[in-house]
């Protein structure tokens, strides 16, 4: 699905956010409840103002499974497969929220990136962030 | 009809008052026809949207792109009246140039990004909602004459 020249994109970008799994993830946490405050009634453990403890540790946990991804491009439904029945049987996400998901991880690697967010590494990480996302709502029914 | 609260108008105002219009115009609808390759199929008559650099260099996806959001500033200045504001162009989009409602919803998502290329850290959670919530707002007012 992912073009050599995409999975190109796809690893420089995780190089600059590899290390910084837990404040990037929750810089993605915050802005998703803020924007989206929905997004919240999936995550009531955390309270209705998650602090910054809670969202850095569910921040790393969610970023790294990304970093699982990125290292299995090929394969994403192996790779992910664990993850993707937690999501049907568990979690049971509502499949709208993730490209909101999405849109606040461009923003993050916008803000950070600036300039150096290239519209080739907008791209990439749109096509391979959804692509993620149907692999983990695909075992839904 | 959306209400904006005070610290929100304050928000979108003061970026807006900073956003190079013609630049970001030209960015935004560049990186939606790239980003989302099926929105080129209302822009037939652009030319050269081959690749990447062709579709950023393109001089009249800049001139569109600056039109479009030089349409979004008159949001800024009517935040209170979108509806009425977007109405005519909200029947232009669905009559003359059918466009799905679907495309003003992906188009506002890449403000919000490209804004956030520009102003970084500035581009606070809070701003972003902000400018979410009005794009978002814009998208449903741009819908709105649809029939």
């Amino acid at each position: 699905m992912l073009s050599a020249q995409e999975r190109i994109q796809v690893a420089q970008v995780w190089d600059l956010i590899a290390g910084h799994e837990a404040s990037f993830g929750a810089e993605l946490l915050l802005r998703l409840f803020t924007v989206y405050p929905s997004t919240k009634s999936y995550f009531k453990h955390l309270g209705f103002c998650p602090d910054e403890t809670q969202l850095l540790t569910h921040g790393q946990r969610m970023l790294e499974a990304v970093g699982v991804a990125v290292q299995h491009m090929d394969n994403l439904r192996a790779a992910l497969s664990p993850l993707a029945d937690l999501h049907a049987q568990v979690l049971r996400v509502d499949p709208s929220n993730f490209p909101l998901l999405i849109q606040c991880f461009q923003v993050v690697l916008a803000s950070h990136l600036q300039g150096e967010f290239t519209v080739e590494m907008q791209a990439a990480w749109d096509k391979f962030l959804t692509g993620v996302a149907v692999v983990l709502t695909e075992k839904y029914r | 009809m959306v209400h904006f609260t005070a610290e929100e108008k304050v928000a979108v105002v003061s970026l807006w008052a900073r956003v190079n219009v013609e630049l970001v115009g030209g960015e935004v609808l560049g990186r939606l026809l790239v980003v989302y390759p099926w929105t080129q199929r209302f822009f037939d008559s652009f030319g050269n949207l081959s690749s990447e650099s062709a579709i950023m260099g393109n001089p009249k996806v800049k001139a569109h792109g600056k039109k479009v959001l030089t349409s979004f500033g008159n949001a800024v200045k009517h935040m209170d009246d979108l509806k009425d504001t977007f109405a005519e162009l909200s029947e232009l989009h669905c009559d003359k140039l059918h466009v799905d409602p679907e495309n003003f919803k992906l188009l506002g998502n890449m403000i919000s990004i490209v804004l956030a290329t520009h102003f970084s850290k500035e581009f606070t959670p809070h701003m972003q909602a902000a400018w979410q919530k009005l794009t978002a707002a814009v998208a449903n007012a741009l819908a709105h004459k649809y029939h």
